[in-house]
């Protein structure tokens, strides 16, 4: 739950408001328009602008309101405090008439976005606008009063004290003047104004202290003064809200000086009179200033009245004071357990608590199934507890990490505890464990290993000859398989190629190198006799070689077959010479050749055949005219 | 932790910085020139609203300086009326004020009578069918324009319903429609929001009368009940004519003056 609100945002007064969010408008939506546009483009711009307008307000509206805390889901205490300090009713209708603003706002926005559909000119959109925001900064202006009043609560809000109503509590509460702030500021170290007159405490003032390293509230309220409450000022509901609602220990303070100005019959009235507040709490009478009078110091009548207070269910009275310090303390410590005692006893009270956990618990009792008794096996020192230092002490007392060294010795685990810490001897028997080795061991590893070898090598690990056959058989058909496997990737990554060059330029069957060889490689792999066919590819090429022998093409054959093969006029480039094996000077050669004669070109920067381009992507003589029968590829 | 009126304990434990009373002093006296200087350093929008804030001021400055002085000023006034008793032929002397009043009250029931056929706003601007009409295109080819749409806020009496679509001719769209005006009373000053009942006449056309068109110098009937005017017979008045005074197509709302 919120115990502070001190985190609500600044309520603008209206003309800041009304500025802030027109010249967010004019900031963050376009400015420029001209007469010249589409009647379209200037409503959607003027449109724009009354609701960007409208959603700023109705937003920053919506803020205010849900920022402050709503007065009927809190606390009662709160609920009443904020009462009396800030009028409920005031408070709501002020929330209201924001959040009318709001839906008004809102309509405004819809109306005139509605009329600026129809909007025909720019003079009559910009009005229209014009309209639609003064209307706007009219509503937010008659907001005036109920602004101004919520920016003052929330100030006010802000400073209030956090009072968790439902934590361990001190309530302090008595006269005005009788010494209840100043039993604060000795308590704790809440900073409050100690003042020798009445009602210098204005406010609930809270102060924080520990006991029993529980933390405790205690709170100072403003004096009361006896009068029935519908005359009570808010100062003093305060204090009456405070002791109605908190769960508390209250300690009602008196003065038995007087000096306060109250006598002591007033101070015993006003313990009767707010006495019904006290149901299910823990009251204690505390008499300030006993350095001036003791309650041993009255007369007997006045004891008598005292008495009356302290006749009421166990009600104790007790003694301080603030000014010499002595007794605070302990009474404060004696309130403290008073209150704890009252809490706990309270808790026990609450059945539903339990209720609420015992409904959650299931204990099952399994039914056994013969009369076996299968008792829980615990080991015999299971219930012992661990004696003896932690070796986590050990360290500390041995000059703990980095000097401590520990001894591992006592982990092992041997067949006599008290081998544990012996000394492994250098000499044992008279030996060492030098003389356990053999210096003879690495002839001997190699005696063995020539021994093997010539067993291989006669046949020794041989088998018959039947298995040989086996074995050859097998061999056979794992080589095939092998075939078999290698194939299959090979059709495989055929197939994939087949697809991914469905999408690609097939190079035309005449223009891939095809040999003898591989022709019958191939008919080897379809299993067909390749041999009819070699031989008429031989008669071929004896014939061909005899042509090649005859005039210009012996040159160009010389010079290379591969231009003829690939059929493509060449360009000169490196890859080129290198292909139609120009040596190294006759390249260089070439390379220079070939920029003498571009460099023209390229200065000029000039269309040459290494540029992409599109001649004319619209043909102006094809696209033109009309088509008689629909044809264009003809003109 | 600070709580309730901690800054206001504060200053009255430990007072405020030493040269508080400097600075305010200071701040104060920077005021003038901070004035001075925006007053010659704004421009443009900023400038006209510190124009106007600065007028206001001044307006409101001068007003009272003249207060002040008119309370400076003895005797002003009527004089006392003497104790001693006023002889006959002096008794007449105070009476030209009423007979002055007597006459200008017959000059103003001369002037109410010839105003009895005059309306607040006698002239109007001319308003062209092309500003009043947005011609539609219609037909299976949108080659048709003969439908029409009024650009103006209009008035549809109560369970008006249109014709067919296909036969209407003249649009009058919801949005555009009005229902109620803000009336002023010119005798009483107040504004009231009243239902219109009907327009009565538009000086533009006799059509617009028919289509109900609101344009600045419309005369409308509007609702006064909730006024609670009387009629001399005792009746509570329930229609009354009013003009409009306003081009509601620029504002988004109708306002008007009540004829009495």
């Amino acid at each position: 739950m919120q115990l502070t609100w001190k985190d609500i945002p600044v309520v603008p007064n209206q003309t800041e408001f009304t500025d802030v969010i027109l010249n967010r408008t004019q900031r963050k939506t376009p400015t420029v328009i001209r007469p010249g546009f589409k009647v379209q483009r200037i409503r959607q711009f003027y449109m724009r602008k009354v609701r960007f307008t409208g959603d700023g307000f109705v937003e920053k509206l919506q803020e205010i309101v849900d920022s402050f805390p709503r007065i009927n889901d809190l606390h009662p205490f709160h609920r009443d405090l904020l009462d009396t300090l800030y009028e409920k009713n005031h408070y709501k209708i002020s929330l209201a008439s924001l959040s009318r603003a709001k839906t008004l706002i809102e309509g405004v926005s819809r109306d005139y976005v509605r009329l600026l559909k129809f909007g025909q000119s720019l003079f009559q959109c910009k009005q229209l606008k014009r309209a639609a925001l003064g209307r706007m900064a009219t509503i937010i202006k008659r907001l005036k009063d109920p602004l101004q009043y919520l920016e003052q609560v929330r100030q006010h809000l802000g400073r209030l004290p956090s009072i968790d109503p439902n934590t361990r509590t001190l309530l302090i509460c008595g006269y005005p003047n009788v010494g209840k702030s100043s039993f604060l500021k000795s308590i704790t170290k809440a900073d409050v104004d100690v003042q020798p007159y009445a009602f210098t405490t204005k406010a609930l003032y809270v102060g924080h202290f520990d006991y029993k390293y529980l933390r405790f509230q205690a709170i100072d309220t403003p004096g009361i003064l006896d009068r029935p409450t519908e005359e009570m000022n808010n100062i003093e509901m305060q204090s009456i809200y405070a002791v109605a609602h908190l769960r508390s220990c209250v300690m009602y303070f008196m003065d038995l000086s007087e000096q306060c100005g109250f006598s002591i019959e007033d101070q015993v009235k006003l313990f009767h009179s707010i006495k019904p507040l006290f149901a299910n709490k823990t009251v204690m009478v505390v008499i300030n200033k006993v350095d001036l009078k003791r309650v041993s110091d009255l007369n007997p009548e006045q004891q008598d009245l005292l008495k009356t207070v302290s006749e009421q269910n166990n009600v104790e009275i007790h003694e301080l004071s603030c000014a010499t310090e002595e007794n605070v303390m302990q009474i404060r410590n004696i309130a403290c357990e008073k209150l704890l005692t009252a809490r706990i006893e309270q808790k026990m009270k609450s059945t539903a608590r339990v209720a609420k956990l015992m409904n959650r618990i299931n204990v099952s009792r399994p039914k056994p199934r013969d009369d076996v008794v299968r008792a829980p096996y615990i080991i015999d020192d299971a219930d012992k507890p661990f004696e003896g230092p932690l070796s986590k002490e050990i360290e500390a007392e041995q000059g703990g990490a980095g000097v401590y060294q520990p001894d591992y010795h006592e982990a092992y685990l041997l067949e006599d505890e008290e081998w544990k810490n012996d000394i492994v001897p250098e000499l044992l028997n008279g030996k060492n464990v030098y003389d356990f080795i053999d210096p003879e061991i690495g002839a001997k590893l190699a005696a063995l290993e020539a021994e093997e070898e010539a067993l291989i090598e006669q046949g020794f690990y041989n088998s018959e000859e039947d298995e040989e056959m086996e074995t050859s058989d097998v061999e056979d058909i794992r080589a095939k398989a092998d075939w078999i496997r290698k194939r299959h990737k090979v059709m495989m990554s055929e197939s994939r190629l087949k697809r991914t060059m469905a999408r690609h330029a097939v190079m035309p069957r005449k223009h891939t190198r095809r040999t003898a060889d591989k022709l019958e490689q191939h008919f080897d792999d379809i299993g067909l006799d390749a041999k009819q066919i070699s031989a008429r590819i031989q008669r071929a090429q004896s014939e061909n070689k005899d042509r090649a022998g005859r005039g210009a093409d012996a040159v160009l054959g010389a010079q290379g077959n591969q231009i003829i093969e690939s059929g493509r006029i060449p360009s000169l480039d490196a890859d080129l010479a290198e292909h139609l094996n120009l040596t190294k000077s006759g390249r260089e050669k070439a390379l220079r050749l070939k920029k003498i004669q571009q460099r023209q070109w390229t200065n000029d920067g000039r269309r040459n055949e290494s540029d992409r381009r599109i001649e004319s992507s619209k043909p102006k003589h094809l696209n033109t005219g009309k088509r008689g029968i629909g044809k264009a590829d003809h003109r | 932790m600070p709580q309730n009126e901690y800054i206001e304990e504060h200053i009255k434990k430990y007072g405020r910085r030493l040269d508080y009373e400097e600075r305010t002093r200071k701040r104060e006296a920077r005021e003038g020139h901070r004035i001075a200087k925006n007053a010659q350093k704004l421009t443009g929008f900023r400038a006209k609203m510190f124009a106007k804030k600065r007028y206001a001021e001044k307006a409101e400055m001068r007003k009272k300086i003249k207060q002040h002085e008119q309370s400076k000023v003895k005797g002003s006034g009527e004089p006392a009326p003497s104790s001693e008793a006023l002889p006959a032929y002096l008794l007449d002397r105070q009476q030209p004020n009423s007979a002055k009043a007597l006459s200008t009250s017959i000059k103003q029931k001369r002037l109410e009578k010839a105003d009895k056929f005059s309306v607040p706003l006698p002239k109007v601007r001319g308003i062209s069918e092309d500003e009043m009409f947005k011609a539609l295109k219609s037909g299976k080819r949108e080659n048709k324009s003969w439908k029409r749409m009024i650009t103006k806020p209009t008035f549809v009496g109560e369970g008006f319903t249109r014709r067919p679509v296909k036969m209407e001719r003249i649009i009058r769209p919801s949005a555009l429609r009005q229902k109620k005006a803000n009336v002023t009373h010119p005798e009483l000053g107040v504004t009231v929001n009243l239902p219109i009942l009907s327009v009565k006449k538009n000086p533009q056309s006799p059509m617009y009368t028919q289509l109900g068109v609101l344009t600045r110098g419309t005369i409308i009937e509007v609702n006064v009940s909730e006024l609670g005017l009387v009629t001399a017979g005792g009746k509570v008045v329930w229609g009354k004519y009013a003009q409009i005074t306003n081009e509601p197509d620029r504002d988004g709302t109708v306002n008007a003056v009540l004829l009495v």
